[in-house]
């Protein structure tokens, strides 16, 4: 902060003082110098020692700190890299006569100038690449100068002795985003001259691993602050799945954004400062890329190594997407040799991923195959083997494309693999398998019409699933929709023959009456079976299940259907015959409306006294 | 070379796909004999990579690279060839492991043991490849700092300008080498800007600038350019160590005992065996994080045909190691200790320099010019095809777990697990 008050202009400018007598000297000596005469080099003027001392003097005032390239103004920076340049020139020609112990000494002296010189440059350079602030920061902190203050604190600017002076207004003036990485116009404008610079002097080298040097701490900076982990493949082994599970979605949102907002904005960058010098940014910007990127995969590959498991299949699907839509982003940017290696490496992780992913689709069937679970669930509901596969396979779904295209990688690769050519059938195949599976577990309950309502449950919870989700909708098509419509319609009306034939069959007109007289004790022993048996099945089937609205009331309706009207048919004809009073209401224990109201109450999943659920 | 070529994997040859393993009946002589052709070649692979002074007699005699001639000890051209006979051990291993096999085996004892801990190294070694990688590039930078120093000198006459960058160059890999070496503990923001010190000149910054006609070099040892090493190889989570690895790769490798029921933990242990040398031969060579006291010792028995050779070698390393421990510094590939050798050759050099350089001194300099320029050159042509092999490597040992995996997997899992 001390330095605040430095004004560039007030300074005797040694060298700009001199006119351009003491350059044109130079540059006549130069030209005499690449004259063609061979013979005897001439006598060195005085002026290159002038030249010499006054290019020192100006470089000293950049060693010791006390001017700063980025307060220089235009001319001051220009005379500069003049210099730099003429002394380069001055070289070459004095060179020719180097045997000369004069000219010797002449070139050592100018060498060790231009040599410094050159290290201001690099200095200056890698001081003004130090002074961005990393995006993150300022789109942490909106206040600019808050953000630069914290950023000058911090370690990104190495050069301790002078901190750029900080001009608070004129910063809060400046519209922050006109900066791209960090870097302001007139940052980068320098940026590109004292490349210029380095790269004419020869030092293209010190540039490049100065520029790569600092923008890969800052992309590693970046990572590091947005806590992106270096897991190594190990240390990944011996982690839990769900903190693992958290690095892949920051992993994910991360690794989008370098390839769409990050590398572009560095391509810029390197375009930008090594303007004119295409291999150099080319090489620059992939060699950086190449560095972050593998960082990228490396992750990607930590986790593809884990165990593989169920649950792991929804973030394999993310990871296997994110590769391969980030590396056709980095494509556009960078040469595609250039990319070989990562390519391949890429391609590494959607094979093994990819081969995961088919893997636990083929452990799913065999589970669900194996799946032997020897305990009904109570009241015919909804099997967790149904619940979890289809909730599984829902989520799947939204993955739909990605999954087709792994299958058909896989079928590629695989040989063997005749009709699992795709997604599609694997799905039909999971579901067949679901079906068969729960076919024997219906088995387990004794009573045939739990097995059948049981079917109904579980066949309805599958279909509905299936409609709730257009992707598997269309995957399973429509012949399968109405098969599994078909197979529902065939459990319910086995289930109205099962439960309601026989009690319907107490309601028979027949054998009650001989030659038009009603025989009384037959009709008394109808009631009675009658009352007990629906006794019975309200009894029983109150508890069992049907947690589907739609489902239950299609059953309490169509039982109602054929139960009430046989009943009141049958109370119709032969109430009667019973005595009113004691007699009626000993054999008449429901009146129709009872009937309905008892029906209501199917399928509740009541247990015990509770009638309320 | 493209590191990955799908050639198709085992598992189709095998087909355990649907829970069925086919068992072809391997009989018990034949095995015995594809088992000792095994170590038969592992061994003879092993003797091509002894430099030729060794007193080991071939073992056959049948030996016809003479014409080639031997590359030096822990060089990249000595790796490039290791690597090639990891490679080459490996598909071997797995076809005795695999092809063939009645994949019960794999679940039953010591297979059950033995095949998890080959598998485990495998995944260190993953690691110590990715370590590997991120190393290779730190040399890369330090050829390009080489390169600059060669530049420099290569010039004449040798004047001041010249003397002063290959200096600096030259001062900036030295750092990199000892840091990379020593400063394990620092962060890598942190340690650019200690390496990044501009040491103003001694004048101090409030004295007025003066002209000095007679600055000599090392009054002003100008700023260090430094690419961090730190940064560089710091692949890892701090915690991360590639000598712990290592360690952590020898833990329970021991030779089989007695006779087993299988005769497949002897393959199984010479793979384990080959897979911790080379991962042991990278990190004693090239930088990467935490590699200091990587001088374990794998325990190799004596009475086995393909262990001598790789203890030879082994007491070769050791030997360099050894060599090397006394000056402290960076790793043994060859090609760094002649870098790092010159280098400081040319400092010193350059810190006693004065114009003008005499003619004997001129040569001598030319001369490790030349050696430092021959040395770039061989970074220049190996280190590409060093880093694709590490990374084919990686790409095999990738394969092959999950290979293994899931042939142990379909014979181990009786399927009881309940998803929900």
């Amino acid at each position: 902060m001390a330095d605040q008050n430095i004004k560039v202009d007030q300074e005797p400018p040694s060298v700009a003082s001199q006119d351009g007598k003491l350059h044109e000297k130079i540059d006549r000596f130069i030209s005499a110098l690449n004259g063609d005469d061979q013979s005897s080099p001439p006598e060195i003027t005085e002026s290159v020692q002038t030249f010499a001392d006054l290019f020192d003097v100006m470089i000293v005032e950049h060693e010791s700190g006390s001017k700063r390239w980025i307060q220089l103004e235009e001319d001051a920076s220009s005379l500069f890299i003049e210099s730099i340049d003429r002394t380069a020139k001055l070289l070459k020609s004095l060179s020719r006569f180097h045997s000369d112990e004069n000219y010797a000494a002449a070139i050592n002296r100018l060498s060790g100038v231009q040599q410094r010189a050159m290290c201001v440059l690099e200095v200056e350079f890698k001081s003004i690449m130090d002074d961005y602030q990393t995006s993150y920061d300022r789109d942490r902190k909106n206040k600019p100068d808050e953000a630069k203050r914290k950023q000058l604190s911090s370690s990104s600017s190495n050069v301790q002795e002078t901190p750029e002076p900080e001009l608070p207004d004129q910063s809060e003036s400046q519209p922050v985003k006109d900066e791209f990485l960090g870097y302001s116009d007139e940052m980068s404008s320098n940026l590109n001259k004292l490349a210029q610079g380095l790269i004419s002097g020869g030092h293209e080298t010190e540039c490049c691993e100065l520029y790569l040097f600092v923008r890969r701490n800052a992309m590693e900076q970046n990572l590091k602050l947005q806590r992106f982990e270096k897991f190594s493949i190990d240390e990944m082994q011996k982690m839990q799945w769900e903190p693992i599970e958290k690095e892949v979605v920051s992993w994910m949102k991360l690794f989008k954004e370098f390839s769409t907002s990050l590398l572009p904005s560095e391509r810029r960058l390197a375009d930008a400062i090594f303007s004119g010098h295409t291999t150099i940014s080319d090489r620059l910007f992939s060699n950086l890329t190449r560095i972050i990127l593998l960082y990228f995969l490396s992750f990607a590959e930590a986790v593809m190594l884990t165990k593989r498991s169920a649950e792991k299949l929804f973030k394999f699907l993310d990871i296997y997407e994110t590769v391969r839509d980030v590396i056709p982003e980095v494509e556009k940017l960078i040469s595609a040799e250039r990319l070989q290696q990562l390519k391949s490496g890429a391609s590494l992780i959607n094979t093994i991923i990819g081969e995961s992913i088919f893997n636990i689709f083929i452990e799913l069937e065999n589970s669900i195959k194996s799946d032997a679970t020897k305990t009904p669930v109570p009241g015919g509901a909804v099997h967790p083997l149904t619940r979890y596969t289809m909730n599984y396979l829902k989520y799947a779904c939204e993955y739909s494309d990605t999954l087709e295209q792994v299958f058909q990688e896989h079928k590629k690769i695989d040989g063997e693999s005749q009709n699992q050519s795709n997604y599609g059938s694997q799905l039909a195949r999971i579901m067949d398998l679901l079906d068969a599976n729960l076919e024997a577990k219906s088995r387990l309950y004794k009573d045939p019409s739990l097995s059948l309502i049981f079917m109904m449950n579980n066949g309805r919870y599958i279909l509905q699933k299936t409609k709730g989700t257009g992707e598997m909708r269309s995957l399973l098509g429509d012949p399968w929709v109405r098969k599994q419509s078909s197979d529902l319609r065939n459990y319910h009306t086995s289930y109205k023959r099962e439960t309601w034939t026989r009690l319907l069959q107490c309601l028979s007109h027949e054998g009650l009456s001989v030659n038009g007289k009603v025989m009384k004790p037959v009709l008394k022993e109808r009631f009675k079976s009658f009352n007990a048996m629906f006794d019975d099945i309200h009894k029983t089937q109150t508890t069992w299940v049907v947690s589907d609205e739609q489902l239950q009331s299609e059953l309490r309706v169509s039982i109602s259907a054929i139960v009430i009207p046989a009943y009141r048919s049958f109370m119709g004809r032969f109430s009667q015959v019973f005595t009113p009073g004691r007699q009626t209401e000993k054999y008449i224990k429901y009146q129709p409306e009872d009937i309905e109201t008892c029906i209501e109450e199917l399928f509740d999943g009541n247990t015990g006294q509770s009638k309320k659920r | 070379m493209p590191p990955t070529d799908n050639q198709g994997s085992f598992l189709n040859r095998i087909s355990i796909r649907r829970n069925q393993v086919v068992s072809m009946d391997v009989n018990h002589e034949q095995e015995l004999e594809e088992l000792e052709l095994f170590q038969k070649h592992v061994s003879d692979r092993f003797l091509q990579l002894l430099p030729p002074q060794s007193p080991l007699p071939s073992s056959t005699g049948e030996e016809t690279d003479v014409v080639d001639t031997p590359e030096r000890l822990l060089s990249i051209a000595w790796f490039r060839k290791l690597l090639d006979v990891y490679l080459c051990c490996e598909s071997e291993f797995k076809a005795v492991l695999i092809i063939g096999r009645d994949a019960t085996h794999f679940s039953k004892p010591p297979l059950d043991r033995l095949l998890p801990d080959h598998l485990d190294r495998t995944v260190k070694a993953l690691d110590i490849c990715n370590a590997i990688t991120h190393g290779i590039e730190l040399i890369r930078h330090w050829q390009r700092l080489a390169q600059i120093a060669v530049d420099a000198l290569e010039q004449r006459p040798i004047v001041e300008g010249h003397v002063r960058r290959a200096k600096r160059a030259l001062n900036t890999l030295l750092t990199s080498m000892t840091t990379d070496d020593k400063e394990q503990n620092v962060h890598p923001g942190k340690l650019a800007e200690r390496m990044w010190s501009i040491s103003r000149r001694g004048g101090g910054g409030s004295a007025p600038p003066t002209v000095n006609h007679n600055r000599r070099i090392s009054d002003n040892s100008p700023t260090i350019i430094t690419l961090v090493s730190r940064s560089l190889s710091s692949s890892f989570t701090k915690s991360w160590s590639a000598s712990k690895q290592i360690q952590a790769m020898c833990a329970n490798l021991v030779a089989p005992r007695g006779g087993d029921s299988t005769g497949l933990s002897l393959p199984v242990y010479l793979m384990s065996s080959v897979l911790v040398f080379v991962m042991w031969t990278l990190v004693a060579a090239v930088p990467c994080q935490e590699r200091v006291g990587s001088g374990t010792h794998i325990q190799l028995p004596r009475h086995l045909v393909w262990t001598h050779p790789m203890i030879l070698l082994q007491e070769k390393i050791g030997e360099e190691c050894k060599k090397k421990e006394k000056k402290g510094t960076v790793g043994l590939l060859a090609e760094i200790q002649v870098i790092e050798k010159v280098a400081q050759s040319l400092v010193e050099f350059a810190e006693g320099f004065e114009f003008p350089v005499g003619g004997e001194k001129a040569d001598e300099v030319a001369a490790q010019v030349m050696e430092l320029v021959e040395i770039c050159r061989k970074l220049e042509v190996g280190l590409g095809p060093l880093q694709l092999q590490v990374r084919e490597l990686f790409h095999r040992m990738v394969r092959s777990r999950a290979e293994v995996l899931d042939v142990m997997d379909v014979v181990g899992k009786i399927n009881t697990n309940v998803l929900y």
